[in-house]
């Protein structure tokens, strides 16, 4: 696959809960294979429709803006906002049982779309508008997956 | 009057068994059919006569259509059922509606009947369709399961945070809601709920998901709801009066909708916009050539507490941003200016997937809800947080 020249891989960390990933991914196919194998090279990938250059997530054949079935894949800055958040106090997977309480965040990147990802670090206090980047957890299946940590200097 | 819906069709029967947790031992089968008898006998027909079959909630919680058919001896010539989740109880009654319009069917029965509490709580590891969460756009309710968002409380708790912010609302206001459908549960024999609430236990209510309280969360039940619905002109030679079908409008879709938020939020994928709802211009108003202020009781999808509040933004009863001050102050309550959820809805009630308030909906119409029964009722309206909306009146117009 193609990647921006510009673009710099993600940090990468150890998933600090207990989980086969691939037991809580939306299982690949050909068409989302790209995101899945950038995102284990340490890049979030997102479509980029070809016509009127918006990004969108999750992996869909049509823009959901102008409806073009055109696009190309670019890497994102893992840069962004966050939209709304919620905190589980008991967890509900046995993934999570060692994370509890835990934040999940509504993170709109400033590419534009907007995903779901645990909030990283225990003492940060979620706030909409807390500026966040994204960082690659690798689970203990060798799967990875997006998480969030507030930037630098934001928390 | 736009009269494209003139009350063409009229639910004629209903049978309803209590909503209980964990006492149901029979067959499902052996469950529903005591529904259906019980709305047979409502409305004075025989089960030959029953020619159409719809299924809300099929196997493993309920029967799929075909074993129902079968083990209810029923010979019906037109059968449907729809996804397991419970936003479509009005959906069920418009196919029904549809498939006597066009003369599929005679008669119709829906049957929601299903045993949920057999499989522990919805959403858990375990429970029917938790697959579901890896479905190529994500959960149903937005679950995202490799980032820790579970359960459907996940994704409403992250819409109200966000709504909270957005339109700058106490979540404490919530409380209404959950405290005024308990009292109406009280007044209602059939529901799982029997012990008073006081805003006290709501506020000491532990977190689900926050901000979501356990106390702004429905009640899974099982639940076992026949309603009988026929031609218009049918009705009115049966045992009961009929409860018209003014008119209906089906769910919403799409980008711009997030199941279990209110509309513009910005949650999961839809963009967040300056949601203005039509309010009386819904098509299901123009349809039946009435308003909001019109409707004598308002019956609504109520998984959680806010989508109480975002359904009566929605529709036009409340200004959007503003609904959590509007029902205040009993408004919402039996006597109050638009009764909600009057048998006290799923969060009181039973998570009934909207068939115990479709099953009340025809009694406030009759005249049947005894301490609950709002005087000189007419027009009664189901709708949803996802845009559905189904009206009903004891007039065909």
């Amino acid at each position: 696959m193609a990647m921006n020249p510009t673009d710099t891989a993600l940090p990468l960390r150890d998933f600090p809960g207990l989980a086969e990933l691939q037991d809580l991914v939306i299982p690949p196919s050909a068409s989302s294979q790209p995101a899945v194998d950038a995102l284990k090279d340490g890049r979030l990938t997102l479509q980029c429709c070809a016509n009127c250059h918006r990004h969108r997530l999750p992996v869909a054949p049509v823009c959901p803006y102008c409806g073009s079935s055109a696009f190309d894949w670019k890497a994102s800055t893992g840069q962004g906002v966050v939209v709304s958040w919620v905190r589980y106090p008991r967890s509900y997977l046995p993934a999570f049982e060692a994370l509890i309480p835990y934040v999940v965040l509504c993170v709109e990147l400033t590419e534009g779309p907007r995903l779901f990802g645990r909030l990283v670090g225990k003492d940060v206090e979620p706030r909409i508008g807390m500026p966040v980047s994204a960082v690659i957890e690798r689970w203990t299946d060798g799967g990875h997956a997006v998480a969030f940590a507030a930037t630098d200097g934001a928390a | 009057m736009d009269s494209r819906f003139a009350s063409s069709v009229a639910i004629a029967g209903v049978g309803t068994l209590p909503f209980t947790r964990g006492e149901v031992k029979e067959s499902v089968a052996s469950f529903a059919n005591r529904a259906v008898e019980l709305a047979l006998d409502d409305c004075g027909l025989e089960r030959r006569q029953l020619d159409g079959l719809l299924i809300h909630i099929g196997s493993p919680r309920g029967l799929d259509y075909d074993e129902m058919a079968t083990l209810l001896a029923l010979e019906t010539r037109f059968a449907s059922q729809t996804w397991a989740h419970g936003r479509f109880a009005g959906t069920v009654i418009q196919h029904a509606a549809m498939a006597l319009d066009h003369g599929l069917a005679d008669y119709v029965v829906c049957l929601a009947a299903f045993v949920n509490t057999r499989f522990g709580h919805h959403g858990r590891v375990g429970f029917p369709g938790f697959s579901e969460n890896l479905r190529e756009g994500g959960g149903p309710h937005a679950e995202t399961l490799h980032a820790g968002l579970v359960l459907p409380a996940g994704g409403t708790a992250m819409a109200l945070q966000r709504y909270l912010h957005k339109y700058n609302v106490d979540r404490e206001k919530l409380a209404a809601v959950a405290l005024g459908q308990r009292r109406n549960a009280l007044l209602n024999p059939l529901a799982t709920m029997t012990q008073p609430m006081t805003l006290a236990d709501y506020q000491a209510s532990p977190y689900i998901v926050e901000p979501l309280r356990r106390l702004d969360c429905s009640v899974p039940v099982d639940t076992s709801v026949a309603v009988i619905l026929t031609r218009a002109d049918r009705a009115k030679d049966l045992r009961k009066p009929p409860v018209y079908l003014r008119s209906y409008q089906g769910i919403a879709a799409g980008p711009r909708e997030f199941v279990f938020g209110q509309r513009g939020l910005g949650i999961n994928q839809s963009e967040e916009f300056d949601y203005r709802p039509l309010g009386g211009d819904e098509p299901v108003f123009r349809a039946a050539g009435v308003m909001p202020g019109d409707v004598d009781t308002l019956h609504c999808y109520d998984g959680f507490t806010p989508h109480v509040m975002w359904t009566l933004e929605r529709f036009g009863f409340a200004p959007m941003g503003e609904a959590a001050d509007w029902m205040q102050n009993g408004r919402i309550e039996l006597g109050g200016e638009l009764p909600v959820n009057t048998s006290g809805g799923h969060l009181s009630e039973g998570h009934s997937n909207g068939w115990g308030q479709t099953a009340e909906i025809v009694r406030q119409l009759r005249g049947e809800a005894g301490p609950r029964q709002i005087p000189g009722c007419k027009l009664a309206m189901w709708a949803t947080t996802f845009g559905d909306a189904v009206l009903y009146g004891n007039e065909p117009h």
